[in-house]
């Protein structure tokens, strides 16, 4: 057969799919009352097989693609045209994307079935999905961008999508004004791009830049990840970002858009592999971010946030990885991540609706046994995600954290990391205790059960994910990169280790909730931990308040002080003054002596002149 | 004030318009605010903006103007204070507390919810700063230069120990340690007059 027409058919098809329930909501007549679960759900699930054929296709026979169509813009030797890539990472992260996606839209039909907007709530994350494609598919930066700024925009209608909450959109505009730091980086690599090699083609850029100093580019494509992904610095969105309804948190929030920022650096690394300045950028940014979130982790209260949190501790790990000069396992994480970090979210949904909307974990408790299954599943979701032996987690995290160990890399990126992925069996154990162990804290409500469908199998499906995935991938994907294969036994047993430690320090902490030895923790690190380490507070009151002060001064005060008073009239009266009061003060008003004289001198020289 | 209902237009209702126009001009003209030919022109502003004495005015220097400042911007004499007369341009606006909407009481049935306001308020100079999603100066547990030296001290310690980490990095060693001088064999007590059997490290 043959391949490469079969391969572009399919990926066609699959935009199809996607668009096709799209273009209904363009005619006037209103959309039937079951759109979103009957077109939109079932579209992507059939997107979903439909994509499985190129990723077989790839797997055996290691076909890729590059689909280029419309000529869009040509200027002079500059072109851009609409070029669709699809290699290795967009092959496999888009049946990913895919299969999380239909998940999420069908547990979200149960979630959202009171909402009046659900179509509309529907339509957005499709629009969502399409951008995220896009994104993942771009073979130059312009449709890359167009992606970007798509996934952005869809994330701030999401998040504030009850609007009506004040902090919904305090939320929604924090993540917008992050992302649009991070965007100043990706508009600054792009032009440089242009400037220097004359072209947004990725294939073409690589070709042109091997003599460069890439430093520039490199610099604002991590602004452009940092602010994308949450990096330290630009992470507050993140969190905050939970003001959005649950399935909105499962699919950008953890598996797909916040991924885009790494993304864009994997696509790119060809760029980032002979500029050791920007992986050690990459490594300490990385480093911190992901001891700096888990940190914050430990002692949030909302179930939301301490899966936030989470995510963001796993995009640090990510960019460490980058860092590391292994983009291949990167995108392995963040493959083997979406499955079980979409099902915490989705549990977490469930478990949330299922006690009224009840977030706060101290509110919780004992729902092993009044919701077996999503608890299990909330359970196997955190042991995967601390990297137990042979569920998703491991497969991509043990081979970060063992590549980690063996590289010649800054020793305090490593010391961080390892601490970070000990806090992240402190937090893991945490949630699971307070929101399954032990007894209710809640009063008895209205009758918990977990007998619809529309719950139990996305769950059920993104759990399938969790084990099975990490060693799918790895089994059908050959690594680009060597990995070390000899290693001390202490070295290739850390992450295990480490993790087991982290469970041990909680385990025993659980133990000492539960006997009440101490009323309060000792204030001063709870309090950083819980402040998320006073990130926000400083830095959304200060630097905001003086630039609107000083806005607000510019606007009303000082524009009208300038140009009435400094510059304008006034100033000129001030100029003038001085001239004039000198000029008045020279003239004596004598007027008959200076006549006098006048006549005199004309008296004594006229003589002379006649 | 007379109320006048909006009506879009319609060619039918065109000449409800017109005589609502009219309805307009004659009610400008008996009750009008503004003299002169302007309310005779466009009937329409006389029901439009605030009176002058309902405007800022300029810095209240005696007690009578400050009472009638205060009463204009629906204070209590005691609790008005204006900004302080440095040609900034303030005027007799009153100088509220720096506190943001965050601060009021949530679950009081405020007329303007979102806002956080009663109708006839005095707003703040800077309320567009104050809205709730803006900046918030709700109390802190902690002391700002407390939060401020833990933060900074945090991300400086951070920065202080990558940079150690780069001069002392981490490695896997592919050989054993090599040392020079026939593998240091005077200064681990080898005895200076024998002579030392020769070390090779390695053969190229």
């Amino acid at each position: 057969m043959h391949s490469p027409l079969l391969m572009t058919t399919t990926l066609l098809i699959i935009f199809a799919l996607l668009i096709n329930p799209l273009l209904l909501t363009f005619t006037p007549s209103p959309l039937p009352n079951r759109w979103h679960s009957t077109s939109v759900k079932n579209s992507v699930k059939m997107a979903f097989f439909t994509s499985l054929i190129p990723l077989f296709l790839f797997l055996d026979k290691g076909t890729e693609t590059i689909i280029t169509t419309w000529s869009w813009m040509n200027l002079m030797t500059f072109d851009i045209s609409i070029s669709l890539k699809f290699d290795l990472y967009s092959i496999t992260f888009i049946p990913v994307a895919l299969y999380v996606t239909w998940s999420i839209l069908e547990f979200a039909s149960w979630y959202m079935h009171s909402d009046p907007y659900i179509n509309r709530f529907f339509k957005y994350l499709l629009m969502f999905l399409i951008a995220m494609i896009v994104l993942v598919t771009a073979n130059n930066m312009f449709q890359l961008f167009i992606g970007w700024e798509g996934v952005g925009i869809m994330s701030f209608l999401l998040i504030g999508w009850w609007y009506a909450r004040a902090d919904a959109n305090t939320a929604a505009l924090q993540a917008v004004l992050y992302n649009r730091i991070g965007d100043i980086g990706l508009i600054l690599a792009m032009a440089w791009i242009a400037m220097n090699l004359n072209s947004w083609e990725i294939t073409q850029v690589f070709t042109l830049a091997s003599n460069q100093d890439l430093t520039l580019p490199l610099v604002g494509l991590i602004l452009a990840a940092t602010g994308k992904s949450a990096q330290f610095g630009l992470h507050p969105w993140l969190p905050s970002a939970m003001e959005g309804p649950t399935p909105v948190s499962a699919l950008l929030h953890s598996s797909t858009m916040v991924v885009a920022g790494i993304f864009l650096l994997i696509r790119l690394n060809p760029l980032m592999e002979q500029n050791p300045l920007t992986q050690t950028l990459c490594l300490c940014l990385g480093a911190l971010t992901t001891l700096f979130t888990a940190l914050c982790a430990l002692t949030q209260n909302d179930i939301k946030k301490i899966v936030a949190f989470s995510t963001s501790s796993q995009l640090g790990l990510m960019m460490v990885t980058l860092g590391l000069n292994q983009p291949q396992l990167a995108f392995l994480h963040i493959c083997t991540h979406a499955f079980f970090k979409a099902m915490l979210f989705l549990c977490s949904g469930s478990i949330i609706h299922a006690l009224n909307d009840e977030q706060d974990i101290r509110k919780m408790g004992g729902m092993h046994q009044l919701t077996p299954f999503t608890s299990s599943s909330l359970t196997l979701g955190s042991l995967a995600l601390t990297g137990t032996p042979f569920l998703a987690g491991f497969f991509s995290k043990d081979a970060i954290i063992e590549s980690l160990n063996t590289s010649y890399l800054n020793a305090w990126a490593l010391v961080l990391t390892l601490v970070a992925t000990s806090l992240t069996a402190i937090y893991s154990l945490r949630l699971t205790f307070f929101v399954t162990m032990g007894h209710p804290r809640f009063n008895p409500l209205s009758p918990i059960n977990e007998n619809n469908p529309m719950v139990i199998n996305p769950i059920k499906r993104l759990a399938w994910g969790s084990m099975a995935a990490g060693l799918l991938i790895t089994s059908n994907i050959l690594p680009i990169k060597l990995p070390v294969m000899t290693m001390p036994t202490p070295i290739k047993l850390a992450a295990i280790i480490v993790t087991i430690i982290g469970l041990l320090i909680a385990l025993e902490l659980a133990l000492i909730t539960s006997k009440q030895h101490t009323a309060l923790p000792k204030r001063s690190p709870y309090l950083f931990s819980n402040m998320l380490g006073f990130f926000p507070t400083i830095i959304h009151r200060l630097p905001t308040k003086l630039s609107m002060i000083l806005g607000q001064n510019i606007a009303t005060q000082t524009v009208d002080l300038a140009w009435l008073e400094k510059v304008g009239p006034k100033a000129s009266t001030l100029l003038n003054l001085p001239l004039i009061t000198t000029t008045s003060n020279a003239q004596k008003g004598a007027i008959k002596t200076f006549l006098m004289f006048f006549t005199l001198t004309i008296m004594l020289t006229l003589p002379s002149l006649l | 004030m007379p109320f006048f209902r909006q009506t879009y237009c319609d060619t039918t209702q065109s000449v409800n318009m017109a005589v609502v126009g009219l309805r307009r001009w004659a009610q400008a003209l008996s009750k009008g605010r503004r003299s002169g030919i302007s309310p005779f022109l466009s009937g329409s502003r006389a029901a439009s903006g605030p009176l002058k004495s309902e405007l800022p005015g300029s810095y209240p220097s005696t007690p009578e103007q400050k009472a009638a400042a205060a009463k204009k911007y629906n204070l209590r004499v005691e609790d008005y204070e204006p900004y302080a007369d440095k040609g900034e341009g303030y005027g007799d606006y009153p100088k509220l507390p720096d506190r943001s909407q965050h601060e009021r009481d949530p679950w009081y049935q405020w007329d303007h919810r979102d806002l956080r306001r009663n109708w006839g308020e005095p707003l703040h100079w800077d309320f567009d700063m104050y809205i709730r999603n803006r900046v918030d100066t709700s109390p802190t547990p902690l002391s700002w230069s407390t939060m401020c030296k833990q933060l900074f001290g945090f991300i400086g310690f951070m920065l202080f120990m990558f940079y150690l980490g780069e001069k002392f990095p981490s490695y896997q060693p592919v050989a054993p340690k090599q040392y020079p001088y026939n593998n240091l064999y005077l200064e681990k007590g080898g005895d200076p007059e024998k002579q030392p059997e020769e070390v090779k490290n390695y053969e190229i």
